[in-house]
């Protein structure tokens, strides 16, 4: 009988201590790095492309599970106090750099400190209320707040506040250092090589502080300029994941067919993609809110979603995502339909006093387009025939990057802007800058060009950035969308979904909100 | 003065008249690249995110567009006498090491491709001029058209197509298997693997002209008094042919060469981003899309001095050619 228990408890033993079969360690993952990133510093920029690469090589104090929760990574916790000044977080014990030194919290007050509040482009709103951050150990850092930031527990991924060396950094002009082009961090990849214009090459941390993982022997990012030759070598299997629409949308039509391939929606919760219209509201025709509610009534959103982008969008309601629902900060609105009252739009437009002349039209403006792809030109050319029909002519301007930034954001030269905003985890982060008067500021991109100034409004938002109460900051922005739908400087078309597609040999890659800026520790290749 | 020396004397009378000129392009596209809107520090703001004017005012100061036009082309011609190509802000790293990085792969295209143009443009010219309006002949002259007619990018896709997707016999794209990270012969036979359908979607275009070329010349060479002559000498056709005319002929076809050796640099743009090659072609036009000057200047700089170069060798080539042709 012992001999029996004995027996099964060994037994029970040898299948607790081996790994679970379906998770294979090894293999090297193959992605696309679209466009090519400039650098690694994701404590300097925020760039897309960046974003790719970096989160695997420097890791965040938390991260976020799919149902956007915080759930640990280098603060396995932490504790916000009742009146909202003071957030204690409890840091991984055994943490160590790439170069074998060890993580500490002092690490921690010099990247929020010294790094992304005086350099990252969201760091100075982000930790704006973070006046000092004590560290009475190694292993746990107290922010102090000036005033509430309930939005600052959100923006602590690897991606948006990645952890950077102190040892590497402190005393060096941190926009100069070398640690750009060869990253140092504590995540499961190591920087090994950057071949321009080739491939960038990471390699498995063998001292990762997460035991057991990460699973990848490497990880690769390929550069491929021309969108077709990478739905070839998607197809082909020379590449494993593609995201942020590295694969047009309409090859993705084709390859969601193709059983080894797979498609996904998810890991963008946190991005917020929202396609909209700017109005630059000093200026005739659209200085008028009748005029632009009236675009906003006549704008076919689900057409643009079901023919441009081939179904992947969700019209929008309100000047915020709906994505912002689980925070109960979300409430539908009117004036965004999702079809096109033409005649409404026709009303509102005799009401602001636009007539139409001998040949029907009543106001010429010149529509600039985000010059990201030919989506946009599609959807300008639709834009041209819908308000075409109530009158209003348009011609469209489609230029480069860096001569569309300066016309819209510097010049100021521009009627209407065609856009794309990530409004991030939480609206003081993404959404404030589109309208809040002290956005304002020229030549700065992606702020508030429609100069837009609301007094009211401007309380509401500083309000609701520094009220912790989730009802109260729920009113809030209830009110603050009820004012944005009736003024509409900016029209929102509708929320963006961007594509994720991979080989289904490639798993557990989206397994937090932050999908392709994840750490991709627990993503395996199955054979 | 012996041949020699005169050669010599030659090319150093080349050489040196090759400094203006190449100052002069330089100049002149630096003015040029002015005429573009938008400035590296509006591509990097748009790039970040965002940022505050009082950074961007700062990264204008290091990178020095904030001073005057002339000031700024003054340092960068004072650099460049001294070798120094520039740094690039965008990539944060020196010009030279760019550029320096991304020659081998372009040369490996450009002799690759120039060898198969213009080797199999004159084979196939020769072929089809030996057999005139034959099959052959007719057989060749549409498949020149053809290929000249077709677009690069388009013939460079359906290569993709039919070799990769659907029979598997080479790779879609870039310069090696980024998964293997071979060594030594193998990594070798890797890169020849991936340099195939490039070289020949590169090369069909230009195949096309050389055939044409080198088809119509012969056909005049042939027509000429000496060719008469060698005949009522009794030497043979293949003597004829293969000694006499082949020379003559060839001269034209290596004018044509020449020029367009010059002008592969900016046409390989288009194959480099079809097949992911890390080309100079691929980085000049990234960066004028990120208003990288320096990289720009860099780029036009070596091309502007290859364009030279090649031109002095064709040139030299004509005299071992043809001694009718005198140098010096």
């Amino acid at each position: 009988m012992l001999a029996r228990i004995v027996t099964a408890a060994t037994f029970l033993l040898s299948l607790a201590s081996t790994p679970l079969l379906a998770q294979q360690a090894g293999g090297t993952l193959v992605l696309i790095a679209q466009p090519e990133p400039p650098t690694l510093a994701s404590y300097l920029s925020t760039s897309g492309p960046i974003g790719l690469v970096a989160p695997k090589i420097y890791n965040g104090l938390l991260d976020y599970d799919l149902d956007l929760n915080p759930i640990g990574e280098l603060a396995r916790d932490h504790q916000i106090s009742d009146d909202g000044l003071t957030v204690t977080f409890q840091l991984e014990e055994g943490v160590l750099w790439h170069d074998g030194e060890p993580f500490t919290s002092e690490d921690v007050r010099f990247t929020i400190m010294e790094v992304l509040k005086q350099f990252h482009p969201r760091g100075p709103s982000s930790f704006r209320e973070v006046s000092s951050i004590d560290t009475p150990d190694p292993l746990t850092a107290v922010f102090n707040l000036e005033r509430p930031a309930p939005y600052m527990i959100r923006a602590l991924s690897a991606y948006e506040s990645p952890m950077v060396p102190k040892h590497l950094l402190e005393g060096k002009d941190i926009r100069e250092a070398d640690l750009a082009s060869n990253p140092v961090g504590t995540g499961p990849f190591r920087f090994v090589e950057w071949k321009k214009g080739q491939y960038i090459r990471l390699d498995r941390n063998e001292d990762y502080w997460k035991e057991g993982y990460p699973l990848l022997d490497r990880i690769v990012a390929r550069v491929i300029p021309d969108a077709s030759t990478r739905t070839a070598a998607m197809e082909n299997g020379e590449v494993h994941y593609g995201a942020f629409g590295a694969i047009p949308n309409v090859d993705v039509v084709r390859l969601r067919e193709d059983e080894s391939i797979g498609v996904t929606t998810d890991g963008y919760a946190m991005i917020n993609p929202m396609a909209l219209l700017e109005f630059d509201t000093t200026r005739p025709p659209f200085d008028s809110e009748a005029v632009r509610q009236a675009v906003s009534l006549v704008v076919d959103r689900q057409f643009l979603i079901d023919n441009i982008w081939f179904g992947y969008g969700k019209p929008a309601t309100s000047a915020l995502s709906s994505n912002y629902e689980p925070l109960g900060l979300y409430v539908a609105t009117d004036n965004y339909p999702a079809t096109p009252n033409v005649e409404a739009a026709v009303a509102l437009l005799d009401e602001a006093g636009l007539a139409a002349d001998a040949d029907g039209v009543r106001a010429s403006a010149v529509l600039d387009l985000i010059p990201y792809g030919e989506e946009w030109r599609r959807a300008g050319e639709y834009m041209k025939q819908a308000l075409g029909d109530v009158g209003i002519e348009l011609e469209l301007r489609y230029e480069d990057v860096p001569t569309w930034l300066k016309r819209v954001y510097t010049d100021y030269d521009f009627a209407i802007n065609m856009n794309y905003f990530y409004q991030l985890p939480d609206p003081v982060i993404g959404v404030h800058r589109h309208y809040s008067s002290d956005q304002i500021r020229q030549g700065t991109p992606f702020v508030n060009a429609s100069r837009y100034s609301n007094p009211e409004l401007d309380e509401l938002l500083v309000a609701g950035s520094i009220t912790e109460d989730e009802q109260e900051r729920a009113g809030i922005y209830e009110r603050v969308q009820g004012i944005l739908a009736e003024d509409l400087p900016v029209v929102n078309l509708f929320e963006m979904q961007f594509l994720t597609v991979y080989n289904e040999k490639l798993k557990d890659h989206t397994v937090t909100a932050t999908g392709p800026y994840s750490s991709f520790d627990r993503a395996y290749l199955e054979e | 003065m012996t041949l020699a020396a005169r050669r010599v004397r030659y090319v150093l009378k080349r050489l040196l008249q090759a400094v203006p000129v190449v100052l002069a392009i330089v100049v002149v596209n630096f003015f040029l690249l002015q005429l573009a809107e938008g400035d590296a520090v509006d591509v990097l703001a748009g790039e970040a995110g965002s940022a505050t004017p009082e950074y961007m005012a700062q990264l204008r100061e290091k990178f020095g567009l904030d001073q005057p036009l002339v000031v700024q082309l003054a340092v960068y011609v004072k650099n460049m006498l001294m070798l120094d190509l520039g740094y690039s802000f965008r990539h944060d790293m020196p010009v030279a090491q760019l550029v320096l990085d991304r020659l081998v792969p372009t040369l490996l295209l450009m002799v690759c491709t120039i060898l198969v143009a213009v080797g199999l443009g004159i084979v196939l010219g020769l072929l089809a001029a030996s057999g005139l309006n034959t099959w052959r002949d007719n057989l060749i002259s549409v498949f020149a058209l053809v290929s000249y007619a077709t677009p690069l990018f388009w013939v460079g896709l359906m290569m993709i197509v039919v070799f990769s997707l659907n029979l598997g016999w080479f790779p879609t794209s870039g310069m090696e298997n980024v998964a293997m990270f071979h060594e030594g012969w193998d990594r070798v036979k890797d890169i020849a693997h991936h340099l195939v359908m490039p070289v020949i979607t590169l090369s069909l275009f230009y195949l096309a002209l050389y055939t044409r070329l080198m088809r119509a010349s012969m056909l005049e060479q042939a027509g000429m008094d000496y060719v008469t002559t060698a005949r009522a000498k009794g030497l043979t056709e293949r003597r004829i042919v293969f000694v006499h005319i082949l020379r003559n002929a060839l001269l034209p076809v290596l004018t044509m060469a020449g020029v367009q050796i010059g002008a592969l640099i900016g046409g390989s743009v288009i194959v480099e981003s079809v097949f992911a090659w890390p080309g100079l072609g691929m980085l000049a036009f990234e960066a004028l899309f990120a208003r990288d000057l320096n990289l720009l200047l860099g780029i036009f700089l070596l091309s502007a001095l290859l364009v030279v170069a090649i031109n002095l060798v064709i040139d030299l080539l004509y005299s071992f050619l043809d001694p009718r042709i005198e140098v010096g």
